[in-house]
């Protein structure tokens, strides 16, 4: 059965990008541009095996979507990629102590490096 | 005091108060646009990668070395912009005062190997850290700037190794003082470098070569920061082999 990833990123283009590069990888992709829409996606699909989290989101940031995703029981255990360009201490720590798996800067990684890492975390 | 002492006291604290919001406020200006040029260059490096991978179809082999060279050049300006930030972050780091408290050594080396992780997957380096099986001292320091210290050597290590390479990271406790060593199997620092390493915008030959970008003003502020816990940094090095740099701290006397 083919694991399922949500996307939660604004830019289009990248998620995009992201999207083409996974489903290549033989992932089932859902994608959200914001909180409502991430959430909406998490109520609808009970299985959502890992999720790729940016920070910088319209009105609800990457971090407390992030809170609330350790909060809700059917993703509280859910790896989560913060796959963000911001690159400050205090947000990869942050990140940490709020439950990400992992802390990623996009500009540094090619989505094969990206892919790679969603693989050692989900297969 | 008089009353005009007080006033000129009270406008004195007023423009710092200002200084301090003015340089939050550039830091985080800093982070926004670097944010932003980041986001746009992540953009560039993912398409050219599809094309030299031939995901967006067969190129010419015209086409794919300009290609790859223009993703190598992207990747350059990557670099430029995370060295503005470091920059930009140890220049904060020199500026503040040291506030101390005590500090769990163990706990910042993981957070800061941690932080390196997915930097040094990219470059496919393992970072290991040879940490005490028995309980460790605690140490007491500015927890900020000491980050800025373990930040720069872990960067380093794994900026000026070779891809699949190795960096070790190992503390111990002897007469009082907390050893930290941060080693790597890379270029090392030339004969030239190792008088000079430490000085402000110094860098090194053997850096240039391996065309790694950099500002220089890394290790100058490292040592300042270890001196200001009561340390001192030294290194070893071979160059083509590696370089191993150590810095003491003392232990925190009431550290239990």
């Amino acid at each position: 059965m083919l694991k399922t990833i949500l996307i939660i990123e604004d830019d289009t283009f990248l998620q995009r990008l992201e999207t083409t590069k996974l489903k290549k990888e033989g992932y089932n992709i859902l994608t959200a541009v914001n909180s409502v829409e991430a959430f909406k996606m998490i109520e609808l699909n009970k299985t959502v095996d890992l999720i790729l989290l940016d920070l910088l989101l319209p009105e609800v940031d990457g971090f407390a979507i992030l809170e609330k995703i350790r909060k809700i029981d059917t993703t509280k255990n859910t790896p989560v990629i913060v796959f963000s360009n911001l690159s400050e201490e205090k947000d990869v720590s942050r990140a940490k102590k709020l439950g990400a798996s992992e802390f990623m800067v996009k500009s540094n990684f090619t989505l094969d490096e990206i892919s790679q890492k969603i693989k050692t975390l989900i297969g | 005091m008089n009353e005009e002492q007080e006033l000129k006291i009270k406008k004195l604290k007023q423009e710092n108060e200002k200084c301090k919001e003015l340089q939050s406020a550039k830091s985080d200006m800093i982070s926004i646009s670097a944010h932003q040029i980041r986001t746009s260059l992540s953009a560039i490096k993912w398409i050219m990668k599809m094309f030299i991978d031939g995901d967006l179809g067969k190129l010419t082999t015209e086409q794919e070395n300009l290609i790859k060279k223009a993703y190598e050049d992207n990747d350059i300006a990557i670099n430029v912009v995370t060295e503005l930030l470091e920059a930009s972050k140890i220049e904060n780091a020199e500026e503040k005062k040291y506030s101390f408290s005590e500090v769990n050594l163990i706990e910042l080396i993981e957070d800061s190997i941690f932080d390196f992780s997915g930097e040094a997957l990219s470059r496919k380096i393992e970072m290991i850290f040879l940490k005490p099986e028995t309980k460790f001292p605690t140490i007491k320091a500015d927890k900020q700037k000491f980050r800025v210290i373990l930040q720069n050597l872990l960067e380093n290590s794994i900026k000026y190794s070779n891809l699949n390479g190795k960096v070790f990271i190992s503390i111990k406790e002897k007469n009082g003082l907390i050893e930290i060593s941060v080693k790597d199997s890379g270029i090392g620092i030339s004969e030239e470098g190792k008088k000079n390493i430490f000085e402000k915008f110094y860098r090194d030959t053997t850096a240039e070569k391996k065309e790694c970008v950099g500002s220089g003003i890394g290790l100058f502020t490292v040592k300042k920061i270890v001196e200001g816990h009561g340390g001192k940094i030294w290194f070893e090095s071979t160059e083509g082999e590696g370089t191993t740099f150590f810095f003491t701290v003392p232990v925190y006397k009431g550290s239990k």
